[in-house]
């Protein structure tokens, strides 16, 4: 029962989907702020690179995730100051740092006499449960087959979902990112959030990263990713901005990656869908979604927040 | 009032000098930040420096090298500087660029050897330039008749582009594969009449083509009717409407010029150096290579030649360094760092910063009533 | 601090407060006195430092010198946040809202007292029971971009009661209200002053600051011209504290007399942008070689009326005659060519383009046709040529190759604005505050270039809330309230207390 390919498409869904949750519910955080991050890419992959570098020299997964963390809120503080204090284009800003982020992490894997490519990760992420509940039909390998990281993934989507509706905190922040001159005069600093979200969501970029080195492609290679972080904004959009439906969001993508394999495994007529056309689905919904989503009474309920992208000048009154 | 220890504040014109420097800084910059992580990981930068510059132009050869990568980056540059001047956020060069191969590689296949190279080479052309206002278009409407923001559909058209480009000749028996090629899928060679001759080393006309077209450019925005309109409605779109402009019209006319440019990119790339729909040899980042060349160049279509050169360098030297044992990827963190010094450098460009007076100023400069009663 | 007629502590206290900005005094010697549980109106026209006072009271801004007192206390608001927290709050013309969150989250926002976890049920309890005590229902839930104006300033007002203020600062609240809706606002003012609280409601309408104050106190060019209790005062003693001095009128040449009408407007109405009638079916003419002056406080649809008749915007009904064209939904190049100029309010806004060069804003209309451009290609020699000369000829200084015009001082934008319009030698020329902001020099200067038009023959609709500068320039006067004309005089007949009391709403009882 736990071998159909409903299952095994399933359970490894959630795997694939499980980095895209990470980074997608950091930039849903950053733009709720109204800071648009095009980093996320480069955020992601430097997040990759040091979480394995870390736990390859201490063999120790906490330390890599620590790394791969502090990796991505790094490298998203320069975008926090280009677009928060020099107030200059956030999407050139974020552009950079994605060409940057890349260099940086292959030039790292790379580089040195002893370089990182091509070696496997002294230890991977592995499921908690082995055996016991983990057999139980279709529930078992989903819900309790996994390894730590997957619940993290969903404990960080309902912390995030609890803390931005449902606190003071979070209201604040989607005051920010809706009008940040309004935000302002109830006395709250909106510079401050700003720094703030966008280092969440490089944090949250970087241990993304992490899951790839660390569990999902083990060994050191150039493109640990594929296009993770470009699929990570496509799925703020498709979610809505809202951090439970990113988790759906990220699996039914992790889904679209796994499922070529799928295919294969089924032959005739499947295995002829091509792998390319697959590869374009999240990023064809996501314009169909910008479009939809965007336009009309609709948008207001579901649409971004009014101030994404635009920079606030503090004087303007 | 809060006292601080310094204003920042709008400048008024910046000198010649300033717009100069920042470029030149940023890219001094970059080069300081790659030399930091070179010495981390044992490398001397200096060595490494001057092995890049020998590479980029120390034989005939690489100078040719150089510029053919050069002629691309003209015209992705070209055609994000006047989007963005524009306030268009078209960051989907790259999609746009290979849809113009797309167009020009199956122009010229269905054109075949028939036709003569005085007809074919232009039609070539052409195309690729249909192709990147094509696929502009698709983000372009929906920006100008629904107001949908250009940056996130651009993008993903990029992705959806280079997957399309993959299926033609990875996923599918297309027109634009090779059916000669059995073992591994490849694109099929364009004709030779379709192909632009090259004429020192393997530089082809293309180059010329491409600074002609940065040129057309320029003057089309600086000296024509349109681009005086272009021009207005970028600067302040109110203005425009009061002046009895159209601005959806011109929104979306530099929106697929931009795109056209792309699209040339990618044809003149296809119909020079790569003769067919290759999808390794056209997936190489030159449509966001093109964003960072219009940055550096400050937006202006004739300051981005010479920075395309610097780029089309700075790119070809990047294969030379495995040679010494240090990773290609070192072009693209510099790549990455120019770019980020370019957009922050632009602060200074537009903002300075000096020591609060003690006394009330007297009416600024621009003299207006102040006073917000 | 303690006031004598009342011997009780006052709610608050001004001492000779200033404030400049840019060296232009916005608030001059300001004695204010504000009792508890009363209404108190600020009344004055545009500029007269109304909204700089209550800013300054709402801890926007810090007075340069003066006293300010609140409850006997010494206060010393450095941001809105302090003055909050003592009680004093604003509502301001362009409201706070976060239009994508509820009135609940709104409420919330920033809030002092609300705890970390938001309790949503409780925030809405407390929104209901706030709306019923003040009859300012709201729905709680809904999302602030689905109310009303109306709903929505009654939000701004809950944020304040929610905040416990004792002082509200309300800024022309009617401007957006309906009547009915200001019936009820003032009901609501009247509640709040009954519980003690005190209520500073800024207008330039007698009738409702007779109906709803306590006491009013007068502001003119930045100084406090009187207090008095509101039952004392008569409309024409307040017209004319706001107004000023008597108004001296100019000697002129009279000229020749205005022959037929180049503009005839019949009945016109053109929205707000919030989709309210701001034109409310206006009739007027407007003869060659005679300047008509349109006089009235700000907000009146005096922007409305302009973007309608130049076609910016498209009136509901009415028709618009231009120099026997119908333009009335003419597209605004349309009616470039058939003979209109628009001196806009909004310089480097819209009547400008700020990056672009002067000779290149001096083209700005006339582009399209030789000499600036044939056949698609622009002529840079005659932008050039054209350029220096009317640079020279307007005497407009500080151009220099290049320069972006925004570095212009105000007097010369204005210059170049103007004489771009009047190089057009339109058929009508609409202006709106063409002096406003300038010196001597260039205020001279550009009513120099309205009456030489006038001289040409071309018809010319001032609109302005500049007394003197109408009095120095039109012929005629209409006055504008609330989207209609109610009252039509020539300027011999002008006198401070009439156009002071129809600005401020009060009908005469036989209109010319």
């Amino acid at each position: 029962m736990n071998d159909t390919w409903v299952v095994e498409l399933a359970f490894a869904a959630m795997i694939l989907g499980t980095p895209l949750i990470f980074a997608t519910i950091g930039e849903i955080m950053t733009e709720r702020s109204g800071i648009l991050n095009l980093g996320v890419q480069g955020m992601m992959l430097v997040g990759a690179v040091s979480a394995f570098w870390a736990t390859y020299n201490t063999e120790n997964l906490l330390l890599g995730l620590i790394a791969g963390l502090l990796a991505g809120a790094a490298l998203s503080v320069i975008h926090a100051f280009t677009s928060v204090t020099l107030r200059v284009n956030q999407i050139v800003s974020g552009l950079a740092l994605t060409i940057f982020g890349t260099g940086l992490a292959s030039f790292l894997g790379q580089a040195g006499s002893d370089p990182l490519v091509g070696n496997p990760s002294p230890v991977v992420f592995e499921p908690i449960f082995t055996g016991g509940i983990a057999d139980w039909p279709i529930v078992g390998p989903l819900l309790f087959g996994h390894d730590l990281m997957v619940y993290v993934a969903w404990a960080v989507a309902g912390l995030a979902s609890y803390y931005l509706f449902r606190t003071k905190m979070g209201l604040a922040l989607r005051a920010v990112g809706e009008d940040p001159a309004s935000a302002e005069s109830a006395g709250i600093n909106v510079s401050a959030v700003r720094y703030a979200y966008v280092m969440v969501g490089g944090a949250l970029a970087g241990v993304g990263g992490a899951y790839y080195s660390l569990k999902i492609v083990p060994t050191w290679q150039d493109d640990p990713i594929g296009e993770a972080g470009w699929i990570a904004i496509a799925l703020v959009i498709l979610a809505s901005w809202r951090p439970w439906r990113a988790v759906f969001a990220a699996y039914l993508f992790g889904a679209a990656e796994r499922v070529q394999f799928t295919l294969q495994t089924l032959g005739e007529p499947w295995s002829n869908i091509p792998s390319t056309i697959l590869a374009m689905t999240p990023f064809v919904l996501a314009i169909i979604a910008m479009i939809v989503l965007t336009s009309g009474k609709r948008a207001r309920f579901l649409g971004a927040p009014a101030a994404l992208g635009i920079p606030y000048f503090r004087e303007q009154r | 009032m809060s006292t601080r220890r310094f204003i920042i504040e709008p400048r008024g014109l910046a000198s010649p000098w300033l717009k100069l420097l920042v470029p030149i800084g940023s890219v001094l910059a970059a080069l300081v930040v790659g030399a930091i992580f070179l010495a981390l990981t044992g490398e001397n930068p200096f060595s490494v420096y001057s092995h890049m510059v020998d590479a980029a132009f120390g034989t005939s050869r690489s100078i040719a090298e150089t510029l053919l990568t050069a002629t691309p980056l003209i015209l992705t540059g070209v055609a994000a500087a006047i989007a963005f001047k524009m306030l268009v956020w078209n960051i989907g060069g790259e999609g746009q660029f290979i849809f113009g191969a797309i167009f020009a590689a199956g122009i010229a296949i269905w054109l075949g050897d028939g036709a003569p190279a005085y007809i074919a080479l232009p039609l070539v052309v052409i195309a690729g330039g249909v192709g990147g206002a094509f696929w502009a278009s698709i983000a372009a409407v929906p920006r100008v008749y629904l107001g949908t923001n250009e940056i996130i559909t651009t993008l993903m058209l990029n992705f959806i582009a280079l997957n399309f480009m993959n299926y033609l000749i990875f996923g599918s028996n297309s027109p634009w594969r090779d059916p000669e090629v059995a073992t591994f899928p490849e694109g099929r060679p364009i004709p030779d009449a379709t192909r632009l001759p090259e004429f020192f080393e393997r530089l082809d006309y293309g180059i010329f083509i491409a600074i002609a077209l940065a040129i057309l450019a320029w003057y089309l925005l600086g000296k024509t009717r349109w681009g005086f309109q272009v021009r207005i409605v970028g600067d302040s779109a109110d203005t425009a409407r009061y002046a009895g402009i159209g601005v959806p019209s011109k929104i979306l006319g530099v929106f697929l010029l931009s795109g056209a440019y792309a699209g040339f990119a990618g044809g003149l790339f296809v119909a020079g150096p790569v003769g067919a729909l290759d999808p390794r040899s056209l997936a190489l980042g030159l449509g966001f290579t093109g964003i960072i060349v219009a940055a550096l160049a400050r937006l202006n279509p004739l300051a981005i030649i010479p920075v395309a050169v610097l780029m089309g360098a700075l790119i070809n030297a990047g294969p030379s360094l495995q040679s010494i044992g240090v990773p290609t990827a070192t072009v693209t963190m510099l790549q990455g760092a120019i770019l980020i010094f370019a957009v922050a450098g632009e602060f200074l460009i537009q903002n300075r910063i000096r020591r609060p007076e003690k006394a009330p100023k007297a009416a600024p400069s621009s003299g207006e009533e102040a006073s917000p009663a | 601090m303690v006031d004598a007629a009342k011997n009780e502590t006052l709610a608050v206290e001004l001492r000779n407060i200033d404030k400049a900005f840019y060296g232009v005094k916005a608030n001059s010697e300001v004695d204010f006195q504000l009792r508890r549980g009363e209404v108190h109106a600020l009344l004055g026209e545009n500029g007269a430092g109304k909204s700089t006072l209550c800013s300054i009271l709402a801890g926007l801004y810090r007075p340069d010198s003066g006293e300010m007192f609140f409850e006997g206390e010494p206060a010393n608001f450095k941001t809105p946040k302090d003055a909050l927290a003592a009680g004093v709050g604003m509502v301001y013309q362009h409201f706070r809202l976060v239009a994508n969150l509820t009135v609940a989250e709104n409420l919330a926002l920033g809030h002092p007292d609300v705890g970390i976890r938001l309790d949503q049920s409780e925030l809405h309890k407390d929104a209901v029971q706030l709306g019923e005590t003040y009859g300012l229902g709201v729905d709680p839930s809904a999302r602030i971009w689905q109310l009303s104006v109306g709903e929505q300033q009654r939000v701004e007002i809950l944020k304040l009661l929610y905040r416990n203020a004792k002082v509200l600062i309300l800024d022309e609240p009617t401007a957006v209200l309906t009547p009915q809706e200001a019936q009820a606002l003032f009901k609501t003012m009247r509640q709040m002053a009954e519980e003690g609280r005190s209520v500073i409601f800024v207008s330039h309408k007698l009738h409702e600051v007779k109906q709803v104050s306590d006491r009013v106190t007068v502001l003119r060019g930045g100084k406090t011209v009187g207090g008095v209790d509101t039952a004392d005062a008569e409309p024409r003693d307040l017209a004319r504290m706001m107004v000023g001095r008597d108004l001296e009128l100019p000697t002129r040449d009279v000229g020749a007399p205005p022959g037929e009408a180049v503009l005839s407007v019949t009945d016109l109405r053109v929205q707000s942008d919030r989709g309210l009638e701001a034109v409310a079916g206006m009739t007027f003419d407007v003869r060659a070689g005679e300047v008509v002056g349109i006089s009235g406080v700000s907000g009146n649809g005096q922007r409305e009326l302009a973007y309608g008749l130049v076609g910016l915007r498209n009136p509901t009904s009415g028709t618009v005659i231009l120099g026997g064209n119908d333009v009335t939904s003419a597209s605004v190049l349309q009616h470039i060519k058939q003979g209109i100029a628009y001196v806009p309010q909004s310089r480097l806004g819209m009547g400008l383009a700020p990056g672009l060069t002067t000779e290149e804003n001096l083209a700005l209309k006339a582009f399209r046709d030789p000499p600036y451009s044939k056949s698609g290609r622009l002529v840079q020699s005659a932008f050039r040529d054209e350029g220096a000369r009317e640079v020279e000829q307007y005497d407009i200084r500080g151009v220099r190759p290049g320069l972006p015009i925004r570095l212009l001082s105000g007097g010369n934008l204005q210059k170049a604005l103007v004489a771009r319009e009047v190089e057009l030698k339109p058929i009508v020329l609409i202006a709106r505050s063409p002096t406003r902001g300038l010196d001597v020099g260039a205020t001279e200067a550009v009513r120099n270039l309205i009456l030489a038009e006038r001289e040409r023959g071309a018809g010319v609709l001032l609109i302005s809330e500049d007394l003197d500068e109408l009095l120095a320039l039109s012929d005629r006067l209409l006055v504008i309230y609330e989207g209609e004309i109610v009252g039509r005089m020539p300027v011999e007949d002008a006198t401070a207390e009439r156009l002071g009391l129809l600005m401020a709403g009060q009908r005469e009882e036989a209109s010319a």
